[in-house]
């Protein structure tokens, strides 16, 4: 058996002993937003729009990723809405920023990786630059929105009566918990798979000011700070629906 | 007087948001700072187009501009040059430059050689996306975004250092350089975080043990298994021996998220024995459990993304030159795909280490019979 099909079985195990249900669907949710990623590039290779495809993919990996993990449908409703705003609040800053920095592609660094290969493919890479960076995203935003949304629900559970007013002061202090052990997670994820390329920046002695101008470095902090950004976005917009949700509840009552 | 305080902070923050701002628009005159020659485009002139197929059948278009730049630093300051741009539809490695672009020229000393555009100035898009970045933080979490951001940058410097020291040994020391980097990391980010106390100290064991409990599970299932599938040939920009440089990546890359749901057990297990002191450490572990049970699912989902996202245009580009599916996981997504699993290891490993660790070393108030 190949590697990466042991490592699954044990991650999957893993999850169903410590987990249980909750583990396991957690597990599916995992194999599913795989299969959308290829999916999506598949996609793209024949050629549908890059915008239109992250668009839809990104719909389905939030609601697989959210829908799976969170019991609480009042937290897990709230939190899927929230996410949904962020993307497309996101988009609508990405699209530019990538059309303007115009760090999509490949970079000298790649040509190794690309020898033999034609770049004349047909393919937006600038559209691609898009896709990668808004799909980068989405999991932050999910697991920001669910903390965020869980947290509120359990407040909503146990003062039902809760002022709106309160539930901002609740959910801006919940996200200040939440926002430095994100903020961790992103940068290590990002820059602890960048190692390689750190080094070979410094080891090839590039100046400051190459790093900070070249493509794979740009695109890299790029993704990092639109993730951050969709965190950040996750505190209020969250918060926003969790009280409208939470008003219709009300009114509902009487 | 509180409220005076908060006033100031409000101040701060724009004056801060503000001169912020004032950097971005200055990075557009900056050309003084670099030492590689910057110039501006002031004028296009599309020459011609022709349509190309290449031997996979993928149709593309080849463009060619005359860019007139203006040079903005160094020995050549304020001379015009009219330089020929070809670029593709695609725009893989080459690109459509537009007036107001800022470049950078390389000018060869030997006057027949030609001058060429190295690549578009992208600092000034970076600083804005870094800018509203910072606003934004500032703004809704004022002080704790400070916090936040204080623990990033520590960190980029301990890592800028740990390179440094890398390259200085050849990588010859990597494991024990990263091992140790790791620990520091972890250490630093949590005191920021919770201050020096006893949570911390439970979050940090749990963050250790979980990533060292999934090395070394990864280990033994490589020897089991002979690596088949793993390519580290794939690997990209490797310059040391690939091995042992994926392995530290994949540990810094999960270290983050494995303190991030560490922190959130140990910290929500502290709260509930404070609510109920009389409570068992048994009820203590079974807690730390079911609250792990709803994290570590997003939070596997967060770093797959992230190290899927990169291999994208690669990808794409081996579907579109005629690869296989099989083929071009195996050479593109594999390793991405081993790093997520061995995170999502240690992610789910730390959930019972943490609930564990927090159920015997919590403070217990003292039962005087």
């Amino acid at each position: 058996m190949s590697t990466i099909t042991v490592l699954g079985l044990v991650l999957f195990a893993l999850m169903t002993i410590i987990g249980g249900k909750t583990g396991a669907t957690a597990f599916l949710s995992l194999i599913f937003n795989f299969a959308l990623l290829f999916l999506s590039i598949v996609l793209i290779s024949w050629g549908f729009p890059a915008m239109g495809v992250s668009l839809v993919i990104g719909t389905v990996i939030l609601a697989f990723t959210i829908f799976f993990g969170e019991d609480n449908e009042l937290a897990a409703k709230t939190a899927y809405i929230a996410s949904l705003i962020i993307m497309v609040a996101l988009i609508l800053l990405i699209f530019p920023v990538e059309h303007w920095i115009m760090a999509q592609g490949f970079s000298l660094e790649d040509s190794e990786d690309l020898e033999g290969m034609s770049l004349t493919i047909g393919v937006s890479f600038v559209g691609v630059a898009v896709t990668e960076a808004i799909l980068s995203t989405l999991g932050a935003i999910a697991e920001a929105s669910i903390a965020i949304a869980a947290g509120l629900s359990e407040i909503i559970e146990q003062h039902p009566h809760v002022a709106t007013k309160r539930l901002y002061i609740d959910g801006i202090s919940i996200g200040k918990q939440i926002i430095g052990t994100t903020f961790n997670t992103l940068f290590f994820g990002f820059f602890g798979g960048f190692l390689a390329l750190f080094i070979w920046f410094s080891g090839l002695h590039y100046s400051f000011g190459s790093v900070i101008n070249n493509k794979i470095f740009v695109g890299e902090v790029l993704m990092v700070m639109f993730s951050l950004i969709g965190v950040i976005l996750a505190v209020p917009i969250t918060t926003w629906v969790m009280t409208l949700e939470h008003r219709r509840a009300a009114k509902l009552k009487d | 007087m509180q409220r005076i305080q908060q006033h100031w902070g409000l101040w701060l923050t724009l004056l801060v948001i503000t001169v912020g701002l004032i950097g971005v628009g200055l990075t557009r005159v900056n050309a003084g700072l670099y030492q590689q020659t910057v110039a501006k485009v002031t004028a296009i002139k599309k020459i011609n187009h022709t349509a190309t197929t290449d031997e996979f059948n993928n149709k593309d278009a080849t463009y060619t501009q005359w860019v007139t730049v203006k040079v903005l630093n160094n020995r050549h300051q304020g001379h015009s040059y009219r330089l020929k741009n070809t670029y593709t539809k695609s725009q893989a490695m080459d690109q459509d430059y537009r007036i107001g672009n800022q470049v950078f020229l390389r000018i060869p000393s030997e006057k027949d050689a030609a001058i060429t555009i190295q690549g578009l100035k992208r600092d000034t898009t970076l600083a804005f996306v870094a800018w509203l970045t910072l606003a934004l933080l500032l703004l809704i979490m004022r002080f704790s975004g400070l916090m936040a951001l204080l623990s990033v940058t520590l960190n980029a410097v301990l890592f800028y250092g740990a390179i440094q020291i890398d390259l200085a040994t050849n990588g010859g020391h990597l494991y024990t350089l990263f091992g140790i980097l790791a620990v520091l990391f972890a250490v630093l980010t949590l005191w920021l975080v919770l201050g020096f106390s006893r949570k911390m100290l439970v979050t940090l064991g749990a963050t250790i043990a979980g990533t060292g409990l999934a090395v070394i599970i990864s280990l033994i299932v490589f020897s089991v298994t002979h690596e088949r599938g793993v390519t580290y040939e794939a690997m990209q920009y490797v310059t040391q021996v690939p091995k042992p440089l994926f392995l530290v990546e994949t540990i810094l890359g999960s270290l983050g998220a494995v303190m991030d749901e560490s922190t959130d057990i140990v910290a929500s297990l502290f709260q509930l024995q404070e609510e109920r002191p009389d409570i068992s450490p048994n009820q203590v572990f079974k807690s730390g459990l079911q609250i792990g049970h709803s994290i570590m699912g997003p939070l596997i989902n967060v770093l797959f993304l992230i190290f899927m996202a990169d291999t994208f245009s690669m990808t794409l580009l081996y579907l579109r030159n005629g690869n296989n599916w099989g083929y071009t996981f195996t050479m593109n997504m594999s390793l991405g795909m081993v790093q997520s699993l061995i995170s999502g290891i240690g992610i789910v490993l730390a959930i019972p280490v943490a609930s564990w660790l927090a159920s015997r070393l919590m403070p217990r108030e003292v039962t005087t019979a």
